[in-house]
């Protein structure tokens, strides 16, 4: 009788642990790909010079060659019901991304754009960034936005800085675009000074700069990796943090962040555990080699946790959830980390079962607290 | 607990001493470098902080000084010491590590100075 009736509690406790409503969190999601589908919906935001490089299909310019052997680009389920490119009907992110996951923010990076950052030519990059910024405006931030959940990065073309800037203080004040976004595959590290004009104009109007890979080992970029040419896309996409990590180191030791101590960079998409290896490689390096860096007044990682902020997906998975929650710690992910899903990408975290395991406090600085105070949200 | 009283231990004869001398010496069981460099007189223990590198036997340089960035501003000749392993820069008149920004880090610096014809030191 007793173990029958301690058995019954034990039913109905766990019932009751069942019904009470798992906690919900608001999130801020970092990297949201809106799709344009035809791409001559830019032609009325182009100059008409530029109109006859632009096809329904794309805008043009050299592919890395990398194949990918496995699936598509997107979720298979994120296919419009209504027909069309993933990521292109409005009403279809919201029910999948932002009502199923309770997305108080979607920060839109663009979809397939990106590239545009190694087209040789940079007046024509600086045209195509111009009238995406225009089409993102027009559509995704105005006609779609009456309750203001969209945010959106503005393009800029890399390849020329002055035009960059100009652009900035053309669409920089938008009340819904929150920072300037560029491929990761400059071909130049972003600490060289052919990048200050960006950051300057950037940081004038309070700005991040984030950068997102994808264009690695197209047209002026030059190769994919630090190795040379890899063959596989899955060795194509594994690699794509070695950008990143050049990009952070040069941007502490050409004293970036000495000369615009406001700017912050986001680097979107480009992988977590790397960056305790950069701080405790470049920390040691600095001791003895500080004499090439007299501009850093603090340690390289003092900036590094300062300015830089990296988005979650595709987070690592060790083995572990202990060294799970280790790597969080050693990145100091309180600081630098804030989610992204990259929705509707064919490697999208799901936001909620990614971060099961993190401590409450930890969980809402990366799902909402970093980003909210990052872009004054 | 009483304070070890510093003695005085004599380095050599001022005249045998010029700048651009230095001389390691087992004071006590510690090993002491004393320098004379152009801008004067130092004592410094032979072990860098960080893997205990026979520090003495290092370089001594200036340095660049904290600047803008691209600025380049030469400067404390005569008072940087770099670690013969690693290169750490080390302030001979003040111990302290040029690296750690925090200003925490430092070897030993001791008091070094000519009385009548000697040098000594006091350790």
């Amino acid at each position: 009788m007793v173990a029958i009736a301690a058995r019954a509690a034990a039913e109905q406790a766990g019932e009751r642990r069942e019904r009470r409503a798992a906690p919900q969190y608001e999130l801020i999601d970092c990297d949201v790909h809106q799709s344009i589908g035809d791409y001559t919906q830019l032609h009325p935001y182009l100059p008409v010079q530029w109109r006859r490089y632009v096809s329904k299909s794309g805008f043009g310019g050299a592919t890395s060659g990398i194949l990918r052997g496995a699936g598509s680009l997107y979720r298979q389920d994120a296919r419009p019901p209504g027909g069309g490119e993933p990521g292109s009907d409005p009403a279809w992110l919201r029910q999948q991304l932002i009502e199923r996951y309770h997305v108080r923010y979607a920060i839109l990076n663009g979809g397939n754009i990106l590239g545009l950052g190694t087209l040789p030519d940079a007046d024509y990059a600086s045209a195509l960034a111009s009238a995406y910024n225009d089409w993102t405006i027009a559509t995704w931030l105005t006609e779609h936005n009456a309750d203001g959940r969209f945010k959106a990065a503005m393009l800029v073309a890399p390849q020329d800085p002055q035009g960059a800037a100009r652009e900035i203080d053309r669409v920089g004040d938008h009340p819904h675009i929150v920072q300037v976004l560029f491929t990761t595959a400059t071909g130049i590290p972003l600490g060289h000074r052919w990048f200050h004009p960006i950051y300057e104009a950037a940081e004038r109007h309070g700005l991040p700069v984030a950068v997102h890979p994808g264009a690695e080992g197209r047209a002026i970029a030059g190769q994919p990796t630090a190795a040379g040419w890899i063959s596989k896309y899955i060795e194509w996409h594994t690699c794509l943090p070695q950008t990143a990590m050049t990009h952070a180191v040069s941007l502490v030791c050409q004293g970036v962040f000495e000369k615009f101590p406001r700017l912050k960079v986001v680097l979107v998409e480009c992988g977590q555990s790397w960056l305790a290896h950069v701080m405790w490689r470049l920390d040691k390096n600095y001791k003895a080699l500080r004499v090439e860096v007299p501009w850093l007044k603090r340690l390289p990682s003092e900036y590094l946790k300062e300015h830089i902020r990296l988005t979650t997906q595709p987070i690592e998975e060790p083995p572990s959830r202990e060294q799970f929650l280790q790597m969080l710690e050693m990145i100091d992910a309180r600081r630098t980390l804030m989610l992204s899903t990259d929705y509707p990408h064919w490697d999208f975290d799901d936001p909620i079962a990614a971060f099961k395991h993190v401590p409450e406090d930890m969980k809402r600085r990366i799902y909402y607290q970093n980003a909210a105070e990052l872009y004054g949200l | 607990m009483a304070v070890a009283r510093k003695r005085r231990y004599v380095v050599a004869p001022a005249g045998d001493f010029p700048p651009g001398s230095r001389r390691i010496m087992r004071v006590d069981g510690r090993e002491i470098g004393v320098f004379h460099t152009p801008v004067g007189l130092f004592a410094v223990r032979n072990s860098c902080p960080h893997q205990a590198a026979p520090l003495c036997q290092g370089q001594v340089t200036g340095t660049l000084l904290p600047s803008a960035p691209g600025e380049y501003c030469w400067g404390l000749d005569g008072r940087i010491l770099r670690c013969p392993w690693h290169g750490w820069e080390f302030d001979l008149a003040t111990g302290r590590g040029l690296y750690d920004p925090t200003g925490r880090e430092r070897v030993a610096t001791y008091e070094v100075r000519v009385e009548g014809d000697v040098v000594v030191l006091f350790a």
